[in-house]
Formats: structure tokens, C-alpha cells, sequence
């Protein structure tokens, strides 16, 4: 299939989905076009767009963006890399499951701003502290997805496995990691969600160089409404790719097992 | 020199420990199946013949009495006994020639393919080899658990009900088949069953199981000669006695199911 048929069907998929922006698109037009609200409080479509140019070309939103991208990638790769490893020991020991179940359920209980002061005085509030902060949420959602996936694979595997006398390791390669594998794929989809919005968060509080937040702070600073819009755009935006992206995977994955619908 | 694969079993009990008290599902069973004989479990539903045949695979630990194969107690499960289960039981996220493939040490080798297409094809399955389970019939699905319990070339082939989902002609034609592969392979094979026709037509032995607790009721020989001709007179008399142990009685040669 070519690219452009393959974003045909998609915007035939999703057009519902669009006609939601269209019309929030016009609404918006309309109230700019009437001077239903200042300007100062609502910019006009065409100043975001200028706004939107302006960050492009001058490639402060590559860099932004870029910055923050980073500080996922480093936060969410320790977190769910722990998260997966704790999950998994979890799930295949009861030994090991009854020695930390507790602990992780009372530690799932802080909201995750709760960690702020103590990462603060350990970490400071420079780049590590924010990796941290986003390697702690990302750490949970996975941690419980591949607990659960492994736990709800079921037994009727394990002794098809056992009648083949399959080792440890080839029980766990063959049949506990793939039966538990669409779990963990929605695990790391809900920790990669999460990690999104802990980077912006803790890039509006804790200052840095460049990142997405940072400069939706800035452009509040500067007075600057249109690049506001911009920011929560592009966020919106990049947090809609994140989701349809793994998405697509958990849905690839997910085609030999049928749901009720 | 004597043959391997004897497996007796002897003074077996088993009991399920439910919230209070014990549930007894096998007393006192006692079968000796010879190397290379094809024997049929047959009783009603409940009786316990799943739980048998788990004891005999390994799969169900603490029991009574004793399961011995060539003298040797029972150590757990083995290549060697090889299993249909009454729900096939095909692993959901692997295609049909990766499932069939699941017991061979080496499943990407030329060798190894050929294996898998051959026992795809004897059960009927060529050109499905690249589906998955969930795209399968129940019939088929238990076609391609017999090919993934066969490629192994087990000594002890265990059926559970391995034909239950299928139409009556499909059945006829994997009886033909079964009992093909049971000359061909030399393999002993016990299979359970709830049609009469079918054990007839397949067995050495049948083995008419009672309930609460399991117990065997009766073991009835087959001593027809292969292929079984299943209108013959010799045929409907041992119908008579397997349905006669039910308080069945047929005067015709129709399908009885118990
Ligand atoms: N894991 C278990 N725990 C407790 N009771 C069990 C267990 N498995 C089976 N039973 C009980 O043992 C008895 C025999 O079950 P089994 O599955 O062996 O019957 P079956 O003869 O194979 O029946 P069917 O023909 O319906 O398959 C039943 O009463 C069942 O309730
Ligand atoms: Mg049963």
C-alpha cells in the first residue's frame, strides 16, 4: 500500500476525530473575528500561527523539544527497565512477590509530586533530579502491567511446557513472557504517557536550559499568549503520537487475543 | 528382548482435598497397559478419566498406590508420554506450525520443518500452517494438538477426548488415520473417549469406568482383526457388552454416545 493511501484510510479512520478540532478551529475563529475576547486573553489563530513560525525557524522548539525528548528517554529508559525487572522477578516468585508486594503497593500510594522534596535534596534540581523524578513514574505502570501479565498466563501453558520438558529459561522465553507481552506493552505505553507529563511539569517548576516546558514558562514570562498556545499544542500533540504509536504496537500484538468487541 | 513402555498401575487412589472434606475420584484402580497396545478409557462425565490420565503424564502429584513405567515409579512429565488434552490447548500467539513445533528441540531446522509439514498434512492441515488458533475450527484445533503431541514420536501417546469436537465423517477419517499411525509408529496410545464406536473400532482393550468414585467396572478385550469392519456381527456383540455395563441395550447398529 502507498503512503498516501495509507493516510487516506487513516483520516477516514479518524475523521470523526478531526471534525472535534474543526469545529473547536472555527469557534475560536469566529470569537477572534468578532472581538468576542480581547486578544490579550485569547490570541488570534493567525498570531499563533506567526508565533508558531517564529519558534520554528528560529529552532527554539527543536531545541525544546529535543531537550525534553532526552530527559525522557534517560527517566523512562531506568524506569521501566526497574520497573520491567522488579515486575518480572515478582511474577515468576511468590517468594520474591510476598518480600516487596508491600513495600511497592505503599510507595504507589504517594502521589507522585510527594517525591519532590526528596528528590530535590538528593538529586538538587538540575537534569538529574527531573531524570529521577520521571524514572519514578515511569517505574509503577510497568511494574504492575508485567506483574499482572505474568500472573494471568495460564497454567493449562505451563504444563504443555512441562510435558515438553522445557527448562526454566525456556518456559519463561516461550511461554510466560509472551503470553504476559501484550500487558507489558500497555504497561510501557501508561509509562511513557506518564513520563510526558512529568517532564513538563517538572521543566514549568524546575527551570532548565531547553526543554518543552521551559518554554511554555518563558512565553508566560514574555507575556507572550500566542507561543502559550503553541506549547500546549504541541504537547497535546506529541502526547497524541506517543499514544497512537504504541497503540498500533498493543493492537499488532494483541491480535490473537479477542476481546469482547 | 523385552520391549519398553510397560506401564502398570496399581492399588491407585486419588483424592481432591475440597474446603472440608476429601473428594475420592479414583479408588483402587489397577491396569496394565503392554508396550504398543491401544487401550480406551470410557465412563460418564465426571468419573475421573482426566484425572487419570494426568496421574499417568505426571501433571498431578500426590496420590495412592503406585504408576510404574518399566518398573520405575513415576518421576514427573516426560517427552516420552506425549498428550492431547481435551482443551487442545494450542498456545493463542504462535501460528499452527509453531505449535506443532513447540516439543522439538530444534524447530527451524530443514529437518524440523519436514516434520511439522508432514504431521500438518496427516492431520489434515496443510495450508494452515501460517494461522493462528483463534482462525481455527475446534476440530482443527484438536487436529493440530494431535500433530504437536505426534511430532515428538512419543512411546505413550495420552488422548483426552481428542476427537469430541469433530463431524462424524471427519471422525471416521481419523480413526482410519490414528490407528495408522499407531501400526506405523508402534506407539502405545490410551484415549478417552464417550463414543463406543470409536473404541471399538480403535482398541486392544476398553476400560468401562464407574462413578463416585472412579472406579473400573469392567476391562472388555476387542479381539477383531485390523481394519475393524464396523457392520459386522463380532462388532455389534461387543457393542452390546460396552453398552450393557451402561443399562443400554441396542438391537440396531447405530452410534451410541455415552
Ligand atoms: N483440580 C481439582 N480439584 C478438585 N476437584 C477436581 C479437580 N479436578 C477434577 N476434580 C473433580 O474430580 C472429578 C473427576 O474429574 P475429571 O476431570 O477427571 O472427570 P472426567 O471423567 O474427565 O469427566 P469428563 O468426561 O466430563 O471430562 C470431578 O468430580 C471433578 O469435580
Ligand atoms: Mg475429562
Amino acid at each position: 500500500m502507498s503512503i498516501a493511501a495509507k493516510i487516506t484510510i487513516f483520516i477516514r479512520e479518524k475523521y470523526h476525530g478531526f471534525i472535534s478540532f474543526l469545529v473547536l478551529f472555527l469557534i475560536w475563529s469566529g470569537v477572534c473575528h468578532y472581538k468576542l475576547i480581547s486578544p490579550d486573553f485569547l490570541p488570534t489563530p493567525a498570531t499563533v500561527g506567526t508565533a508558531f513560525v517564529k519558534v520554528v525557524s528560529s529552532g527554539i522548539l527543536g531545541k525544546s523539544l529535543g531537550g525534553s525528548l532526552i530527559r525522557i528517554a534517560e527517566g523512562f529508559m531506568i524506569g521501566t527497565t526497574l520497573g520491567f525487572l522488579l515486575g518480572a522477578v515478582m511474577g515468576v516468585s511468590r517468594t520474591l512477590e510476598r518480600l516487596f508486594a508491600p513495600l511497592i503497593n505503599a510507595l504507589r500510594q504517594v502521589p507522585i509530586i510527594g517525591w519532590i522534596p526528596l528528590i530535590i535534596i538528593w538529586c538538587g534540581i538540575a537534569e538529574t533530579s527531573k531524570v529521577t523524578f520521571i524514572a519514578i513514574g515511569a517505574f509503577f505502570p510497568i511494574l504492575i502491567n508485567t506483574f499482572e501479565g505474568i500472573r494471568s498466563v495460564s497454567h493449562s501453558y505451563v504444563e504443555v511446557a512441562q510435558v515438553f520438558e522445557y527448562s526454566r529459561v525456556k518456559l519463561l522465553r516461550k511461554i510466560v513472557i509472551p503470553g504476559a507481552l501484550p500487558s507489558i506493552v500497555s504497561g510501557i505505553r501508561l509509562s511513557m504517557g506518564t513520563s510526558w507529563l512529568l517532564v513538563v511539569w517538572a521543566e514549568i517548576n524546575t527551570r532548565s536550559a531547553y526543554g518543552i516546558g521551559d518554554l511554555l514558562s518563558s512565553s508566560r514570562e514574555e507575556h507572550n499568549p500566542g507561543l502559550i498556545i503553541v506549547c500546549i499544542l504541541v504537547i497535546g500533540f506529541v502526547a497524541f503520537l506517543i499514544n497512537e504509536l504504541f497503540g498500533h504496537l498493543e493492537a499488532r500484538l494483541n491480535t490473537w487475543k479477542k476481546s469482547y468487541r | 528382548m523385552e520391549r519398553l513402555g510397560t506401564l502398570e498401575v496399581k492399588n491407585l487412589n486419588k483424592k481432591y482435598r475440597s474446603q472440608n472434606d476429601d473428594l475420592l475420584v479414583l479408588d483402587d484402580i489397577n491396569l496394565t497397559v503392554q508396550p504398543g497396545e491401544f487401550i480406551s478409557i470410557i465412563g460418564s462425565s465426571g468419573c475421573g478419566k482426566t484425572t487419570f490420565l494426568r496421574l499417568v503424564v505426571g501433571l498431578e502429584k500426590g496420590y495412592e498406590g503406585e504408576i510404574l513405567l518399566d518398573g520405575q515409579r513415576l518421576n514427573g512429565p516426560s517427552l516420552k508420554r506425549g498428550v492431547v488434552f481435551q482443551d487442545h490447548r494450542l498456545l493463542p500467539w504462535l501460528s499452527i506450525e509453531k505449535n506443532v513445533g513447540m516439543g522439538l528441540k530444534n524447530p527451524k531446522s530443514g529437518e524440523s520443518r519436514k516434520t511439522i509439514q508432514e504431521h500438518l498434512e496427516l492431520v489434515g492441515l496443510k495450508g494452515f500452517e501460517k494461522h493462528y488458533p483463534h482462525q481455527l475450527s475446534g476440530g482443527m484445533s484438536q487436529r493440530a494438538a494431535i500433530a504437536r503431541a505426534l511430532v515428538n514420536r512419543p512411546e505413550i501417546l495420552l488422548l483426552d477426548e481428542p476427537l469430541g469436537a469433530l463431524d462424524a465423517l471427519t471422525r471416521m477419517y481419523m480413526h482410519q488415520e490414528l490407528e495408522r499411525i499407531w501400526m506405523k509408529e508402534d506407539i502405545t496410545m490410551i484415549m478417552i473417549t464417550h463414543d463406543v464406536d470409536e473404541a471399538i473400532v480403535l482398541s486392544d482393550k476398553i476400560v468401562v469406568m464407574s462413578s463416585r468414585p472412579g472406579t473400573i467396572k469392567k476391562i472388555i478385550p476387542v479381539p477383531l482383526a485390523r481394519p475393524r469392519d464396523r457392520a459386522g456381527y463380532d462388532f455389534a456383540n461387543i457393542k452390546e457388552e460396552v453398552l450393557a455395563e451402561f443399562q443400554l441395550h441396542t438391537d440396531h447398529p447405530f452410534t451410541y454416545s455415552i
